[in-house]
């Protein structure tokens, strides 16, 4: 990845950005977030079908405008996460230097060679493998094989379950649940300074890690989520109880699109979906 | 020690005896990710060349979360009630010596100032069944921290595999009378000796002694803005591990009058772990929390119970969204070691 | 000997409309079902959906939340806010099994007392025919059980 390199380090020593958050690979082979704070270490930088994070969670902790643009490398899937922050007032435009790459599907699993098995759920259902937008493009996407999506499957499951069985279901998954919050820490979009599970006066969600308690905190997240959530899965990646996180925000963002057209992340000027409303919007189910 | 062979099949057999006998019978669940009651009957995962399960089995013995007591307002007194605890015996079965370490591990915090009578009760009451390791990968560090895949450590009974059976170890005198319990199903062992356990490789991946010596003196260096500075916080690293065990203890509302207090796992990568009620947050950045992370494993720990908190599982690493390895950490900190004092 | 089940509602209710309007429903003598517990907020905009899992945690057996008419908000918005909300947590918790048959909306103004009373009644008689949210309640079995037991929280 020459030209992603070249491109950085004229991003620095040119001053369009202060620092470049990007990828670089560990001696497993696999990448990893790393943060290039100069010329020297963008010789680090590199980029293949081993890039799973969504970069852009990084942007919360690094956002400080006074020292300068942010240099970030970013998929198309990821820049979504940017236009929905730009949506909510989070980050300008214009503090954001966007290195796009066009995407040729990344892995689910790095120790595995990229296959047609071995993609990211996300890659599954993915539109668009050249970013949208950018300030400046690198790499070449190629098209590859996709294997049906099991999410969708799984999905079509549970919407034939009866409320019972769906309740169920759901009670198992969530036991499973740890309560790390790794599922918050990881998402772009969960940046609350104080998060409604932190909350202690009063205590919403129990910080028991019962299954009761578990469940409210998923739906929580799920409904914090709704209409906002881009897709990038990584809650789902991270989540060492292995819990079909994006199944619940996928649902939500499906609600989203049949009630209101509305898919989050599309367009960084739109107005957010909970955060505004209709008067025409339907409400059959009122009594 | 006693010597004593299993067959593979005579080892289900024991294990839905036991279920029977009502037994709290644990094993690896059929994804191969973690320890539960519901393991995978077939006995998949006592083959030894598999990856150890991604959370560790520490779940079984320090509950992610626990009642202490409960409390009740009656009429103006409060009425306290034990909670009920799980008395079952129980056997633990499919765990590695990165697994097993950890109980005695654990077990000297759990009895420093406060003997924990919910985990020692847990451990009491179990035998662990542990087995040989053949699995390595670049992640993986027993032997750097003074195990093995030989290491018998916190086993009752260690098995080693032979052919299509297992060559039992009893290491313990629960072990020991666990197999004259439950004698029908094991057999004479009449075959050679296994191998000497030997502690661990002679080429090492760091050197323990010199990373001890370098955090002593390196409390402010700039390794750590480096070493935490992708670092998400996110606590996976802690509850995935043998060895973590941090706790949060609330008081939580169970219907009107009533309540629980209860203890939960915690860790010191959150935000909010050092928060005092005035604000201030002494680790107020992921660099001093991931810090003091390993501080506590392969320093702090050991000045106090010689012991390093740390099983070299590399369960952490290998989940860690942001692939952090420790390994790598704990090298590169080995490094800078050496070229500093020569 | 088999008792008739009797269930918990909670219902939420905003104070300029439906709180009234209940109230209303009560000095006029109007007959109604006794079984909901009225919590009052000052508007449905103020009712986030961790408030109907609370409550179910609490051993409600259906959840009630009422407002003023779209257009009749004190606050102007605060229910139109509130029902697009409500679209998608309605979603959300038939996906994971709380089913509109324990999960209920309404608008109910200051006036209409009669309708308040056609609701509570409405919405106590699907929740009696679905039956006691057994299956909610028991996922705390870990630890709390053994004091909701004891509360009488019937299990
Ligand atoms: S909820 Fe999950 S899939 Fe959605 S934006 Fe957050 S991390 Fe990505
Ligand atoms: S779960 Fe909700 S409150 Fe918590 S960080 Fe995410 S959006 Fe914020
Ligand atoms: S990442 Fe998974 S285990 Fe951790 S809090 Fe989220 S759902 Fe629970
Ligand atoms: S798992 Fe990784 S990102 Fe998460 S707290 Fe641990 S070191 Fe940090
Ligand atoms: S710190 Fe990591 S390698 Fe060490 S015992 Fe814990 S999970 Fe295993």
């Amino acid at each position: 990845m020459d030209q992603l390199r070249s491109v950085c380090r004229q991003a620095i020593s040119e001053n369009k950005a202060a620092f470049i958050i990007g990828y670089t690979e560990d001696k497993h082979h696999h990448l990893k977030p790393f943060i290039a704070h100069n010329v020297e270490e963008t010789e680090k930088l590199t980029f293949n079908c081993n890039a799973v994070n969504n970069l852009a969670v990084f942007i919360h902790r690094f956002h400080n405008p006074s020292q300068g643009k942010i240099g970030i490398v970013l998929k198309p899937c990821d820049l979504k996460a940017i236009n929905a922050l730009v949506q909510e007032n989070r980050v300008k435009r214009e503090d954001l230097y966007v290195i796009g790459v066009n995407c040729s599907g990344v892995v689910k699993d790095q120790n595995k060679e990229f296959s047609k098995e071995n993609t990211q759920i996300k890659c599954r259902s993915c539109a668009s493998k050249t970013p949208a937008w950018f300030d400046v493009v690198v790499g070449e996407s190629a098209e590859f094989e996709l294997p049906e999506d099991d999410m969708a499957i799984l999905m079509k499951q549970i919407d034939e379950m009866t409320p019972e069985q769906r309740l169920e279901f759901w009670n198992a998954e969530f036991e499973k649940c740890l309560k790390c919050y790794a599922c918050r820490e990881v998402c772009p979009m969960c940046y609350c300074e104080q998060c409604i599970a932190d909350k202690t006066e009063p205590r919403w969600i129990e910080s028991s890690s019962t299954t009761r308690a578990n469940f409210t905190w998923n739906m929580i997240r799920a409904f914090h989520q709704a209409g906002r959530c881009i897709g990038c899965g990584e809650c789902d990646r991270v989540c060492p109880a292995d819990i079909p996180l994006s199944l619940l925000n996928r649902k939500m963002g499906m609600v989203a699109f049949k009630e209101f057209g509305y898919r989050h992340g599309t367009d960084m000027n739109a107005p957010t979906l909970i955060g505004t409303f209709s008067t025409s919007d339907h409400e059959e189910f009122i009594r | 020690m006693k010597l004593m062979k299993i067959e593979k099949g005579n080892l289900s057999k024991l294990m839905e005896h036991l279920k029977k006998d009502n037994f709290r019978v644990i094993g690896v669940t059929p994804d191969g990710k973690r320890f539960s009651e519901k393991f995978d009957e077939t006995l998949n995962f006592m083959q030894s060349d598999t990856p150890p399960t991604s959370i560790s089995f520490k779940e079984h013995f320090f509950l992610k979360t626990e009642a202490l007591f409960y409390y009740k307002n009656n009429n103006g007194a409060i009425d306290l009630k034990e909670p009920v605890i799980d008395e079952r015996k129980t056997v633990v079965i499919g765990a590695r010596p990165c697994d097993t370490a950890s109980l005695p591990i654990l077990s000297k915090v759990f009895n420093w100032d406060y003997a924990d009578d919910f985990f020692n009760r847990r451990v009491e009451n179990s035998i662990i069944i542990g087995m040989k390791c053949n699995y390595q990968d670049d992640y993986c560090f027993c032997n750097e921290v003074g195990l093995s895949q030989n290491s018998e450590k916190g086993s009752d009974i260690f098995l080693i595999p032979d052919g299509d059976a297992f060559i039992a170890k009893t290491i313990t005198d629960k072990g020991n009378k666990f197999i004259e319990e439950f004698a029908i199903f094991f057999e004479e062992y009449t075959g050679n000796p296994p191998a000497e356990n030997k502690n661990g490789h002679d080429e090492k991946k760091f050197d323990y002694e010199s990373v001890k010596k370098w955090l002593d003196n390196n409390f402010e260096h700039k390794f750590w803005d480096e070493a935490g500075e992708t670092c998400l916080s996110c606590g996976q690293c802690a509850f995935v591990c043998p060895t973590c065990h941090c706790f949060d203890i609330v008081d939580e509302q169970c219907g009107t009058c009533a309540g629980v207090r209860a203890k939960n796992w915690d860790a010191c990568q959150f935000s909010l772990f050092t928060k005092h009620a005035s604000g201030h947050n002494p680790r107020d950045s992921r660099e001093k929390r991931y810090r003091q992370r390993i501080s506590h494993k392969f320093k702090y720990y050991n000045d106090k119970f010689s012991e390093i908190l740390c099983t070299g599982c590399g369960r952490c690493s290998r989940g860690c969204p942001v692939s952090t390895d420790i390994l790598e950490l704990l090298e590169e900190i080995d490094q800078i070691a050496h070229s500093t004092t020569n | 000997m088999e008792e008739k089940f009797e269930p918990k509602i909670v219902a939420f209710v905003c104070n300029w409309c439906t709180y009234t309007g209940a109230d209303l429903a009560g000095t006029s003598r109007l007959k109604q079902q006794p079984n909901a517990r009225l919590i009052r907020v000052p508007c449905t905009g103020r009712i986030d959906p961790v408030f109907i899992l609370k409550a179910f945690e609490s051993g409600a057996d259906g959840v009630l939340v009422s407002g003023c008419h779209p257009g009749d908000c004190h606050y102007n918005a605060g229910n139109f806010h509130a029902r697009r909300r409500w679209i998608m947590f309605r979603e959300l918790a038939e996906f994971t099994g709380i089913d509109s048959s324990r999960l209920h909306f309404s608008w109910v103004s200051a006036s209409e007392g009669k309708k308040w009373v056609d609701v509570i009644d409405g919405v106590t008689e699907t929740v009696r025919q679905k039956g006691p949210f057994d299956q909610y309640r028991k996922m705390a079995r870990n630890i709390e059980l053994p004091i909701m037991e004891e509360e009488g929280v019937e299990i």
